[in-house]
């Protein structure tokens, strides 16, 4: 209290003096999104080898992006400088829980963003938990906008399945979502073009390289064409097994054994997106066993400014085993109700093969080696 | 007939020329294309098309002169001065912004802004 009677009085006194301070803002934001959706198969888990449950009606979150909310502030330092930070959660708008954090079973009031970071004329620095550089070149280059329903991050989700993420932590074994304790400098544009850089240290006592992820990714963006090229590497990725902490984590020994590397361009012209990329995740310690490739194609197009349809196709492929293979194609149309509130209906359709189980809804288990077909309508609310 | 279309092309021309200054204070390199536009029939079709063509890369080059804007989600067609916007922006005062900077291109007759605004992946 006393504490906080002193910055009100001093901010007072400023603001009386005159004197031209930095202004400060901090904003609160986030956004609902959720509908009911249908879907013709369903499992417990990821497991390889999950029966399949049958058809699944239910409430679901997130059929664009997750519900989340969040806080964020930027202070002016003058001369183009600014320190930003951001404070982000997801949550199931269903039960008001925390969505998943990088340990099974702890829940992290801010899974998303935690960052605090400087800008300037040199470009952007965060510091702290974040999404990483490689998910904005897949969003970038993915006329589904690497949405939550059957898009390039569902796909990709896919591929992490294959590799064996049991989905009870954001720690995957094939490139990241997010990464904690992360350092992420991005350029500015020349030209069009543009860098991010990652490096994530650690923190394992005696291991330098334990637990450590890198990434680059560099961008172009202009006349209507974006490009994305992403590499990711990781130490010690994935170490939770599905029955965590029954089973304990593997012990981080500095293995580098999580690489991925993604390719993508996204054209629009008039009303019409058209998308397309290649991707690739393997784990270098043990290839023969974790080799996937991921393409992707795209097609949308925009009646009005507030009416658009878009479409996806993706195919997953087990570099070691081509009994293993996954096609997915999903549709959508999103409708402006107004700047705030976004209607959607969306129907997919994925056929796995094999011990394939790639999703059509990100948190939506399907029956592996089967096809499933999914709708959903939702409708999505940002404050 | 050789010399009737060439008065018929002058006349045209001159007509052109007369109008475009009537109508907006353009650039002498926009008011050039569009003015020898209509010298004979596949020549003046090429070289409105032409005329368009620039007219679109100069938009662009505008807009990507604004670091925040990404103009790979833009799309920019021009037709006699006239460009259409469509495509996505990041946030809705650059749907306005990018408008703006289209109208201030010299040789840009009206802006038909198409433009919305993608709904952002990491939260706002």
């Amino acid at each position: 209290m006393k504490v906080k009677k002193i910055c009100t009085a001093a901010a007072a006194l400023a603001g009386l003096s005159g004197v031209a301070q930095a202004q400060s803002t901090v904003t609160l934001y986030g956004t609902l999104d959720a509908g009911l959706m249908y879907q013709s198969t369903a499992a417990a888990s990821f497991a390889p080898t999950a029966r399949d449950l049958g058809h699944v009606f239910r409430y679901k979150d997130g059929g664009i992006y997750a519900s989340n909310w969040g806080l964020k502030g930027s202070e002016d330092l003058g001369g183009g400088y600014h320190v930003n930070f951001k404070l982000q959660g997801s949550f199931d708008s269903g039960t008001g829980r925390f969505q998943l954090s990088d340990t099974p079973g702890t829940a992290a009031i801010f899974n998303q963003f935690s960052t605090v970071g400087v800008s300037g004329p040199f470009g952007t620095f965060d510091a702290g938990r974040q999404i990483v550089p490689m998910i904005y070149a897949m969003y970038d280059t993915d006329v589904r906008g690497a949405q939550y329903f059957g898009s390039i991050l569902t796909a990709w989700l896919g591929m992490n399945q294959a590799a064996g993420w049991p989905g009870t932590s954001t720690n995957g074994p094939l490139g990241a979502l997010y990464d904690s304790n992360a350092l992420v400098y991005q350029s500015p544009k020349f030209y069009g073009a543009s860098l991010a850089l990652e490096y994530a240290p650690g923190g394992i006592a005696g291991q330098p390289q334990g637990g450590t992820r890198e990434s680059a990714v560099l961008k172009y963006s202009n006349y209507g064409l974006n490009l994305s090229a992403a590499y990711y590497n990781g130490h010690d990725a994935n170490p939770f097994p599905a029955n965590y902490p029954t089973a304990p984590a593997a012990p981080s020994t500095g293995l580098n054994n999580n690489r991925f590397y993604y390719l993508g361009a996204m054209y629009t012209f008039r009303g019409f997106s058209v998308s397309g990329s290649y991707s690739n995740g393997k784990n270098p310690a043990n290839s023969s066993h974790v080799d996937f490739e991921l393409w992707s194609a795209g097609l949308g197009y925009k009646f009005t400014p507030s009416l658009k349809v878009t479409s996806g196709f993706y195919y997953l492929k087990d570099k070691n085993n081509s009994a293993n293979h996954s096609s997915e194609f999903a549709i959508g149309t999103e409708y402006n109700v107004s700047k705030r509130t976004l209607a959607y209906a969306q129907v997919g359709y994925v056929d796995n093969d094999g011990t394939m189980n790639q999703t059509i809804v990100y948190g939506q288990p399907v029956a592996p080696g089967k096809s499933t077909t999914a709708a959903m309508v939702g409708v999505r609310h940002s404050f | 007939m050789n010399v009737i279309n060439k008065l018929g092309c002058a006349t045209g021309v001159l007509l052109l020329a007369s109008s475009i200054h009537a109508w907006s204070q353009t650039s002498d390199a926009a008011d050039a294309t569009v003015a020898s536009a209509p010298a004979s029939g596949v020549a003046s079709q090429k070289s409105t098309k032409q005329a368009n063509r620039a007219l679109r890369k100069q938009v662009y080059t505008a807009i990507g002169k604004v670091k925040a804007i990404d103009a790979g989600n833009i799309s920019v067609t021009a037709r006699s001065g006239v460009v259409t916007l469509n495509g996505t922006v990041k946030d809705a005062s650059q749907v306005g912004q990018v408008a703006d900077i289209a109208r201030g291109v010299p040789g840009v007759t009206s802006v038909n802004n198409k433009l919305s605004v993608a709904r952002p992946f990491g939260g706002q």
